[in-house]
């Protein structure tokens, strides 16, 4: 385009700039999405989604070299010889922990959208009041109703299986037909459910993984593989969904290796004007021009741009002036449940490689129960048949131990709590003045603690597994609390959040940064608390609805 | 969260667990060295240690998996230093035992006395394992409340065979596709599929 004129930018490529660029360019506007990494392309550049684990020459495992490289992936799963190059090259792009803080970062076209867990949940009305309920932080400035429309809008066009169940904890969506729960699954689903009195849920987990083919995509396989990217297109990822739609239009612009520096800020009109960016592969700088800018680089990243523009009127950056730009991190904690072994069922098994296993939704602090702590945590799980590496009573090698260990083994079920986390003003991430990136650019710094809500909430987490698990029959029941860093949930949210007042908040209620109307924020930052549901779906949601927002007061000419 | 690392995360938590993600989840401040040293004779000699734990049968054994020189590949470039030298040390340290209770070393060894060689090493390393354990639970908890990062010492040698032993034959072609069931694309899921005694795992 001329001189780099668009009619909207888009920052990032995850899964709020796919919806961004989506929705934008498909209500006419010329669109330009830059994304900071290099580019994937579906199907072809996914390497290992047709290999099989015997291909791997460590068949998965990490490398002492994958470890030296990624000093701070190597702390938990994600860090597998199958999908490390999906990972931010952390060499290039460092980061300070104040305190420990574990960021696992997508940098390519299509972000974390190609390795999330693809869990997608609605937040209920409960959700957007506890703040004002509670006093804390702030209100959001929107409720369940304003989302609603947006939340059938996005699961229309993602696909998400899932079964509808008429609880107010877990709204129903618009849902492809769930996937099955395996009969472990289903009995236990079904004795939690008689014995807490209806009171207590588990059901297959809400996924964004088509059973049907749909929009072009071809229904999931069951292969378990999506990490490695889709060639089927059966989960929701920019690549998948979004782009294709986007790209279709005509009006989609994509450039990757484009690391935004900053927005471009006219003070005397209070707009922004365009961004500034960094090619990584040349590093020459390149200003783009546009009517609109919507910022999804990831919570933290999208902050950090914001802090690095127009700070000759704000030192703190755009959105500083409440200061609250950098504050009120947030994840959800987890890692600690309980499992146990499901006796019986010997002459039951799985066929295919389901991509989802079960879900309980949240029961406590909800209608008459009230603990020591706020909010509440839903559980994650699922029912199997050991395998090889199990260990084998009375038999340790031979003949006999391998023919039994080519048989599956016993069943077991096991849930893991993911809990909400509070909106603190003190957990903060903000600019180190010490330290730079490969591109010269300075890099963030992290404060981030759990305190005494979440460590109360740890407990029931545990303890309430192990109860449920026991009452529903299962034997040898074990809690385990593995431990939990800020960041381990890989659902870093806040640092620019939404309110209903500028001195308290970055953002208004339609993801405007108050300071800069044409400037939106729409992913994992502007969120104002943090729930116990897994948080792309509501990105998602929130996305669209700011996209339709904005170009409506384009064309008011109010933006 | 994958349901695959749930599973996992589910399989530590109910125990009896001999190959789990564990094993190489935990970071280490020493990497191992690039060049392991591993001699064709180590490699046969694993090959033999492997077929003693996962023999042939109507199935193809882990010598046919080639496990030694997976071991090989594992050991130079999975494990850190200690880990190494554990598992190097144990090389030697095999045939001394053997020595000891057959007079011969493992290679001029029966498979009968192999056997009996190994099912004694076993209960060696576990027992030394789990005393190994015990003791380290401190360090572990301690290093978790300070959010420090952990590096469990080495297992004995005789239970990284064993896991590299497994890992590497059940995650072979052969033992993926042939001790056990492999279906690349499934089409379907079904979670009440019936099974009898007899009837083959599924690769993952």
């Amino acid at each position: 385009m001329a001189d780099n004129i668009y009619d909207a930018i888009v920052v990032g490529s995850g899964i709020s700039g796919g919806w961004a660029a989506k929705e934008l360019s498909e209500k006419g506007l010329k669109v330009i999405m830059l994304e900071r990494g290099r580019n994937i392309e579906h199907v072809k550049d996914y390497v290992n989604a047709n290999k099989e684990i015997w291909e791997f020459p460590h068949r998965n495992v990490r490398t002492q070299q994958m470890i030296k490289d990624h000093p701070v992936l190597k702390r938990d799963y994600p860090l597998q010889e199958a999908v490390v190059d999906l990972f931010a090259n952390e060499k290039d792009c460092p980061y300070t922990e104040t305190k420990r803080f574990d960021w696992f970062r997508g940098y390519h076209v299509g972000g974390r959208s190609l390795m999330w867990g693809r869990h997608s949940y609605r937040w209920n009305k409960w959700d957007f009041e506890a703040n004002a309920k509670e006093g804390i932080a702030v209100d959001w400035p929107i409720r369940y109703d304003d989302l609603a429309p947006w939340y059938s809008y996005v699961e229309k066009f993602a696909g998400i299986q899932g079964t509808k169940e008429g609880l107010e904890v877990l709204p129903d969506g618009e849902f492809m037909p769930g996937m099955e729960l395996n009969v472990v699954e289903k009995d236990v689903a079904k004795r939690i459910r008689e014995h807490y009195k209806n009171s207590r849920h588990m059901f297959v987990g809400r996924t964004a993984n088509i059973t049907q083919n749909h929009e072009g995509r071809v229904a999931c396989q069951y292969r378990d593989r999506c990490w490695r990217g889709c060639p089927f297109g059966a989960y929701f990822s920019t690549q998948s969904s979004t782009l294709p739609a986007a790209m279709k239009t005509g009006n989609l612009t994509l450039r990757p290796f484009s690391i935004v520096k900053r927005v471009l800020y006219d003070k005397d009109k209070k707009r922004a004007t365009g961004v500034e960016i960094i090619d990584a592969e040349t590093n020459q700088t390149i200003e783009y021009k546009s009517k609109i800018v919507f910022i999804c680089a990831s919570a933290f990243n999208s902050s950090w741009v914001l802090m690095n523009s127009a700070t000759d009127i704000w030192p703190g950056g755009l959105g500083s002036s409440s200061n609250e730009l950098g504050h009120n991190v947030m994840d959800h904690h987890f890692r600690c449940g309980a499992g146990g072994k499901v006796e019986g069922y010997d002459d039951k098994y799985e066929y295919g490689r389901k991509p989802v296993g079960v879900y309980v939704p949240r029961f406590r602090n909800i209608y008459d129960d009230k603990r020591d702590y706020l909010r509440g945590f839903g559980y994650q799980g699922g029912a199997s048949r050991s395998g090889w590496g199990r260990e084998v009573a009375e038999l340790s090698i031979g003949s006999e131990y391998k023919e039994m260990l080519c048989e599956p083994g016993d069943w077991s079920i096991g849930i893991t709590a993911f809990g909400e986390m509070l909106p603190y003003h003190e957990n903060t991430i903000s600019l180190d003045p010490d330290k730079k990136d490969k591109w010269g650019l300075p890099v963030l710094k992290m404060d981030v603690e759990i305190k005494d809500n979440e460590k109360k909430m740890r407990k029931d987490m545990m303890e309430d597994a192990k109860e449920m698990l026991e009452a529903a029959g299962v034997k040898e029941v074990t809690t385990n609390d593995s431990g939990y860093s800020p960041g381990m949930g890989i659902h870093e949210m806040g640092t620019a959040r939404m309110g209903r007042d500028p001195k308290t908040s970055v953002l208004n209620g339609n993801n405007q940064v108050w300071d800069a109307p044409n400037v939106f924020v729409t992913d994992g930052a502007c969120m104002t608390s943090a729930s116990c549901v897994n948080p792309s779906l509501t990105y998602m949601a929130l996305t669209a609805r700011a996209a339709d927002f904005a170009v409506n007061e384009l064309k008011k000419g109010n933006l | 969260m994958d349901r695959r690392e749930l599973l996992k995360m589910v399989a530590l938590l109910t125990g009896g667990v001999v190959v789990g993600g564990e094993v190489f989840l935990t970071g280490c401040t020493a990497p191992g060295t690039a060049d392991v040293g591993f001699t064709p004779a180590n490699i046969s000699l694993l090959d033999e240690i492997g077929e003693t734990i996962l023999p042939a049968t109507s199935s193809p054994g882990a010598k046919a998996a080639q496990v030694g020189d997976f071991m090989r590949v594992m050991v130079t470039d999975c494990y850190n230093q200690k880990q190494q030298e554990a598992f190097n040390n144990g090389l030697t340290q095999i045939d001394e035992e053997s020595k000891k209770l057959n007079n011969k070393t493992f290679m001029e060894s029966t498979p009968e006395q192999r056997k009996a060689l190994l099912i004694n090493l076993e209960k060696v390393a576990r027992q030394q394992d789990k005393d190994q354990d015990t003791k380290e639970e401190e360090k572990k908890e301690q290093a978790e409340r300070e959010k420090k990062e952990y590096e469990a010492p080495p297992k004995h040698y005789f239970t990284m065979m064993k896991q590299l032993t497994l890992m590497g034959f059940f995650t072979s072609k052969p033992g993926a596709t042939q001790a056990l069931r492999h279906i690349p694309v499934p089409g379907k899921y079904d979670g009440d599929y019936p099974y009898k005694k007899g009837d083959k795992a599924w690769a993952e």
